[in-house]
């Protein structure tokens, strides 16, 4: 038995003692009605974000769709990315659980200035170029919405999403989702769809075939 | 016949009186509608220039993040640097005394339901009181500019009202008002000196009346009048009479932010009649006069002619209608020749406001520009010779208006004894500091104690222009000469230079407007030097003359009248 067979073995045991995302387990998958969203003004055709009348949705629109936690804390989530790229955050939306940190290297060539206001983490990683080491990273304590914006481009903006569970996945843009490895009983599923717009549904989840569940 | 000899008497009498009347109210009214005229031209400048501020701070990501994230603590921090310009160094610092100021005393933000949102540190925003803060709710998000105007709790006499201007702050994402900026400024200066009206000016906002030049009970008197006649007349203007302890004054106001979302304010003009009644008095007690002897001489004409009495009041009756066709026509002319004048002292003091106003916005801009950490050392080099610039179009601009209110008849002169020795020395010694390309030697004999009469600064301009003239068409090595001395009741000051000679064909155009020297190309100036000097000396009572050029020597001469011992 190789090194990495023996910790993959050990590692899956681990995760299974712990009660926490398993490989195996429940899994539910639908699809989520997305709210057409108008274009943006040719203006902002860089936007991954858009506002509309104080609104946030991703353009095109997505939806993030995850069990509502409290979950008992698992081990330290890895570090996920954000980066800034053709002067654009990229991806546009970032689900994460709390406690997870966030690094943001610049993969451009020009200067980026990454800060947030938001209540949920407000912080400021100032001005800097791809060259950055180590690169700016923050740690997200908080659930909540974080809205990133450059302090130098105007147009850019991106959202963190800080959930209070490991259990979450991005929708493709038709609103198509598939979770799993999720614990089984009663949960409830939410679905945000915008900064305004969180859908709700309860699911009873069990091993083996995956439920169907669509919003609304 | 008497009574028909008294009855034209009177009636005559009456129409001049009314005459009179009327054209003093005329005047008075088409005065205060100019005012008023130039007071929102001026308003329409400021808001040009803060507009473009604001859509500036519009498109700035910390103000989005601030109003859009839930982080209006952020938002006056944020601003901060950003609108350091537009606020008076130390935000409480002297008032200054400029008739329309671009700098703001204090500016506060509107929340998204038109609330004034506290700043968290009142040493940039400026300080205000809650009952002041409260003055500046609207209530909503304006969607364009709005003027409003709010009584100070602890201002002085002279500085009970603000003017406050609420700019909407648009997004630029989204083309939606996400918030608004209230700058507060010194209220513009209504003198009602304008153009010779003593009229006394000042704001009324309903519930209070700033007028300080009028005694407090007068004033508390015409505040309750306003109101009145607002409710009643119920539009934005209106006029009336007025008397207080016996005075009688004619009140004109109007509405200085029509259509605005704040409360109304209005200009208010008080003219006091004392002065004209009292004429109109002496006109009476001359025309009784003049009738009782008319009488008395037609009695005695009676006694000696009673049979052909009828004949001359025929053709008195008949001389009297043509005078009063003649007087007429007369009043016609002058009243014509008085709105013309009008006219261009309206101008003139509309074009200051707005020649001057966006040379001044452009050099602040351009000041914000140099002291921006982002220019390189090049444009940087650009932008300080720009500002330059902007200092050279103000005094053409400020030579030109000079000029222009010479030619509308304008400018008087508040004739004084004024120290010509003292006012060349001070100048030579101008002259000395400043950079000389041509290595000059200056000669100057000037006896002490010339004095001549005449306004002081206008004599400095006309004596820089000339000593300026004779330092820039010089050649190196060469020579200034100034000598003054008194010839009879006159003093004469002779400027002479060494340098290329004025050619013969030009000598009769150099006090012409705009004309420079066929040597001139390369030199700063713009040709109104000379003619500005001679139109002010002769203003004086004196001229400017070419005496000779040629041979390197040119010689100027400016004469003044000698103040009398």
């Amino acid at each position: 038995m190789t090194t990495a067979r023996l910790s993959a073995v050990l590692t899956a045991a681990a995760l299974l003692l712990q009660g926490a995302p398993a490989i195996l387990g429940a899994a539910v998958e639908g699809k989520v009605a997305l709210p057409k969203v108008p274009a943006p003004p040719v203006m902002n055709k860089r936007y991954g974000i858009i506002s509309n009348n104080g609104v946030l949705s991703t353009y095109p629109p997505r939806a993030v769709v995850y069990l509502e936690g409290p979950f008992p804390k698992g081990p330290q989530p890895p570090m996920a990315r954000m980066v800034q790229k053709d002067l654009q955050f990229d991806p546009a939306i970032l689900p994460i659980q709390v406690g997870t940190r966030v690094e943001f290297p610049n993969l451009d060539d020009t200067y980026h200035s990454v800060f947030s206001y938001s209540p949920a983490k407000r912080f400021d990683l100032g001005r800097y170029r791809s060259d950055e080491r180590p690169i700016p990273s923050v740690l997200f304590d908080a659930a909540g919405m974080v809205t990133l914006r450059c302090d130098i481009h105007e147009h850019m903006r991106a959202i963190i999403l800080v959930l209070d569970s490991p259990y979450f996945v991005v929708s493709d843009p038709s609103g198509a989702y598939r979770l799993s490895g999720l614990p089984a009983g009663r949960h409830v599923l939410r679905a945000w769809v915008d900064s305004r717009t969180t859908l709700v549904k309860p699911v009873d989840l069990s091993d083996g075939a995956p439920l169907r569940a669509d919003f609304p | 016949m008497m009574l028909v000899v008294s009855a034209v008497a009177v009636s005559i009498l009456l129409f001049t009186l009314h005459g009179a009347q009327a054209s003093v109210r005329a005047d008075f009214g088409r005065e205060f509608r100019s005012e008023v005229a130039a007071l929102h031209a001026a308003q329409a400048v400021r808001h040009a220039a803060l507009a473009e501020r604001c859509r500036e701070l519009a498109r700035r990501p910390r103000i989005h993040a601030a109003l859009e994230d839930g982080a209006l603590d952020m938002l006056y921090p944020s601003t901060k640097d950003e609108l350091a310009d537009i606020m008076e160094p130390g935000g409480q610092g002297p008032r200054e005394g400029a008739a329309y100021a671009l700098r703001a005393h204090y500016y506060r933000f509107l929340d998204s339901q038109g609330r004034v949102i506290g700043p968290s540190d009142t040493r940039d925003a400026g300080a205000l009181t809650p009952g002041e803060a409260a003055q500046l709710d609207l209530g909503r998000l304006p969607a364009a500019p709005q003027t409003g105007y709010i009584l100070r709790d602890a201002g002085t006499e002279s500085e009970r009202i603000d003017e406050v201007l609420a700019m909407p702050i648009v997004s630029s994402e989204t083309g939606q008002t996400i918030s608004a900026i209230i700058l507060g400024f010194s209220p513009p200066a209504l003198s009602g000196e304008g153009a010779g009206t003593p009229a006394l000016s000042g704001i009324w906002l309903g519930s209070y009346l700033d007028l300080p030049s009028l005694p407090e009970a007068a004033r508390l008197a015409l505040g309750a009048t306003l109101s009145e006649s607002a409710a009643t007349s119920g539009g934005d203007h209106g006029s009336f009479d007025f008397t207080s302890a016996g005075a009688p004054y004619l009140v004109s106001f109007q509405r200085m932010n029509p259509g605005s979302l704040f409360p109304p304010a209005y200009e208010v003009s008080a003219l006091p009649l004392s002065a004209s009644q009292a004429h109109e008095r002496r006109l009476v007690w001359e025309f009784v006069g003049a009738a009782a002897a008319l009488l008395a001489a037609a009695f005695l004409a009676s006694g000696f002619l009673s049979g052909r009495l009828s004949e001359p009041v025929k053709r008195l009756a008949v001389d009297s209608e043509e005078n009063r066709e003649h007087w007429h026509r007369a009043e016609a002319a002058l009243e014509s020749t008085s709105q013309e004048l009008q006219r261009s002292a309206r101008f003139s003091a509309d074009a200051s406001h707005q020649l001057k106003t966006p040379v001044t916005v452009l050099r602040a801009g351009l000041e914000g520009l140099l002291a921006s950490e982002q220019l390189g050392a090049e444009a940087r080099e650009e932008v300080a010779d720009l500002v330059h610039q902007t200092f050279r179009l103000a005094s053409v601009i400020e030579d030109l208006l000079l000029l222009s209110r010479m030619d509308a008849g304008r400018l008087q002169i508040q004739f004084a004894q004024v120290d010509l020795s003292q006012l060349i020395e001070g100048l030579l010694d101008d002259i000395g500091a400043q950079p000389d390309v041509f290595d000059l030697e200056i000669d100057a004999g000037i006896p002490p104690g010339l004095m001549v009469t005449g306004e002081k600064r206008y004599a400095e301009l006309i004596l820089q222009n000339l000593l300026e003239n004779a330092r820039k068409y010089n050649r190196t090595g060469g020579r200034v000469e100034v000598s003054a001395g008194r010839e009879g009741e006159w003093v004469v000051v002779s400027v002479g230079n060494t340098g290329p000679a004025i050619p013969p064909s030009s000598q009769g155009h150099i006090f012409e407007r705009f004309h420079r020297g066929a040597m001139g190309e390369n030199l700063p100036g713009h040709g109104i030097g000379l003619n500005l000097a001679r139109e002010l000396a002769r203003l004086h009572g004196g001229d400017v003359r070419l005496i000779s050029s040629g041979d390197d020597w040119t010689m100027f001469e400016v004469r003044f009248r000698a103040a009398a011992p």
